[in-house]
């Protein structure tokens, strides 16, 4: 099976994706050249110290001058969200995190009963997707994502976006069961998008990881479900989308604010809602390279026909394994066949159980 | 017309080892068709968005089936250091399995054992389980 470079994940961007790899691998070439210091002419020899002080980390730059944020990211963590009702803290104590990590890491390793509905599937500690056998984010012990509102939690939700809550509900059971139509199948299913690529970018269950290349002018975001590509003009060059264009990850554009990279996101269809959000929400996104193997993440969510005020999380991502083997989650979608084949089968059969027993 | 998208919802499709049955795999296999399958493994589609293993199966009349079993995102196995040499092809496997609902040789695999009792992948080169001498596998006949 072919392995595919970046290059080759460039089909939905073209030659421009391409033209950023090369420039993005030409970048990390240049940011990694040491400099050479000259010695000092008539200064003694200096013996080299025994146990060098830890070097200070400087933030790299792209050879245009941009904070370098390039690489493999995941944001995977134990950190919900929105804080646990039973808890009123912002942050656990080390002890407190840990056993909140092994908690959840003994749950995931949790066989499932023989002949139960859960039983029904692949075990995921088998394939590595269970979260404590990746990269995940270690210093964070907060117990929230959430930062604003204080109260770890997502402000109330507006009559009107609990009517529309309602309304979506409702259209879904009008639709019918998900095995009659692949258009009643959710979006993830249907391999359209997944929810961890936003924006915001949130960790769902698995391959929680993201790529970051920039080239003079853009900064692109891989996401690894269904391998969605957002391209972030920075400098102004692109103007705002019309009101009427509207796209699944929306439309966004971005500058730098000291060294953290401001992207702002609207223009998105609505059909892929974040926590129950309508189409004109706004997303704000700040991200900066804190060390080598940090970068900050926090996004804002302006959305007044969904919540009564604007709110805020932090979400830092920390280094992860490349390159990202290509999610080509159509390509390979026989599980929506194969659902649909079922589900016609049994029909058949209910209707010849059926007309046997209105013939007797 | 308003064509309304069934969003992801709250409940997300992946978490692992939460809402397993999410995703339909239970439509997609039925709960009451528990098997258990003994061949070797001839292919693994490493794929996404689940990867697909095919088995030889060799049945009381010596008749060899082949079936195909659905197991998980290769991903982060391939992060881990798996490849498509991994698993030479003839590899032995038991697969506690529930066959699919569309009455072909189709399954989703709930465990993979090996003929050495190992469940498949677990303790794999660079897993944090993985014995100190993981050694390579024989030289594969894999395409």
């Amino acid at each position: 099976m072919k392995h595919r470079t970046l290059a080759a994940l460039s089909q939905s961007g073209g030659v421009l994706v391409v033209a950023i790899a090369v420039t993005a691998l030409a970048a990390r070439v240049a940011g990694q050249a040491p400099s050479s210091a000259k010695p000092l002419p008539a200064a003694p020899a200096k013996a080299a110290p025994a146990a060098p002080a830890a070097k200070k980390w400087t933030l790299p730059r792209t050879p245009d001058g941009q904070p370098d944020l390039q690489g493999y990211w995941t944001n995977s963590t134990y950190v919900p969200l929105e804080r646990p009702d039973k808890v009123t803290k912002a942050t656990y104590t080390p002890e407190e995190f840990a056993a909140v990590i092994k908690e959840a890491a003994s749950r995931e390793a949790e066989q499932t009963e023989p002949g139960t509905v859960a039983d029904v599937h692949y075990d995921f500690t088998q394939f590595g997707l269970d979260k404590s056998q990746s990269a995940f984010v270690k210093n964070d012990l907060r117990t929230s994502l959430i930062v604003d509102p204080p109260n770890g939690k997502m402000p109330p939700v507006t009559p009107e976006g609990q009517k529309r809550a309602a309304d979506r509900a409702a259209e879904r059971r009008r639709m019918g069961a998900t095995t009659d139509a692949v258009q009643n199948m959710p979006i993830g299913t249907r391999c359209l998008i997944m929810a961890g690529s936003g924006p915001p970018m949130m960790n769902a269950g698995y391959n929680n990881n993201y790529e970051i290349v920039q080239g003079p002018g853009y900064v692109m975001i891989l996401v690894e479900m269904i391998h969605d590509v957002r391209i972030i003009p920075i400098d102004n060059r692109a103007a705002a989308l019309p009101e009427n264009m509207r796209q699944w990850m929306g439309d966004s554009r971005g500058h730098w604010e000291g060294d953290t990279l401001v992207i702002e996101t609207t223009n998105l269809n609505g059909k892929n809602p974040f926590r129950g959000s309508s189409e004109n929400m706004r997303v704000t996104e700040r991200i900066a390279r804190v060390d080598a193997d940090t970068l900050s993440y926090k996004f804002t969510i302006t959305d007044p026909a969904t919540w009564t005020a604007p709110w805020t999380a932090e979400a830092p991502m920390t280094k992860s394994v490349g390159p990202i083997f290509e999610h080509a989650c159509h390509e390979g979608n026989y599980g929506v066949t194969n659902t649909l084949a079922g589900a016609r089968l049994e029909d058949r059969k209910a209707a010849e159980g059926a007309a046997k027993k209105t013939s007797n | 017309m308003k064509h309304v998208i069934v969003g992801v919802g709250v409940g997300l499709l992946l978490m692992a080892g939460q809402v397993r049955a999410h995703h339909a795999f239970s439509s997609e296999f039925d709960v009451k068709k528990p098997l258990t399958l003994k061949g070797i493994i001839v292919k693994w589609e490493m794929i996404n968005p689940h990867s697909w293993f095919h088995l030889e199966v060799k049945g009381p009349d010596g008749q060899v089936v082949e079936w195909m079993i659905e197991g998980g995102s290769p991903n982060s196995l391939i992060r881990q250091g798996v490849t498509k040499n991994s698993i030479p092809i003839g590899t032995e496997v038991t697969i506690e399995a529930y066959a699919a609902k569309d009455a072909t040789n189709k399954a989703v695999g709930r465990n993979f054992i090996l003929a050495n009792g190992k469940r498949l992948f677990v303790g794999s080169p660079g897993s944090p389980d993985a014995p100190p001498e993981a050694a390579p596998a024989a030289p594969d006949a894999a395409k």
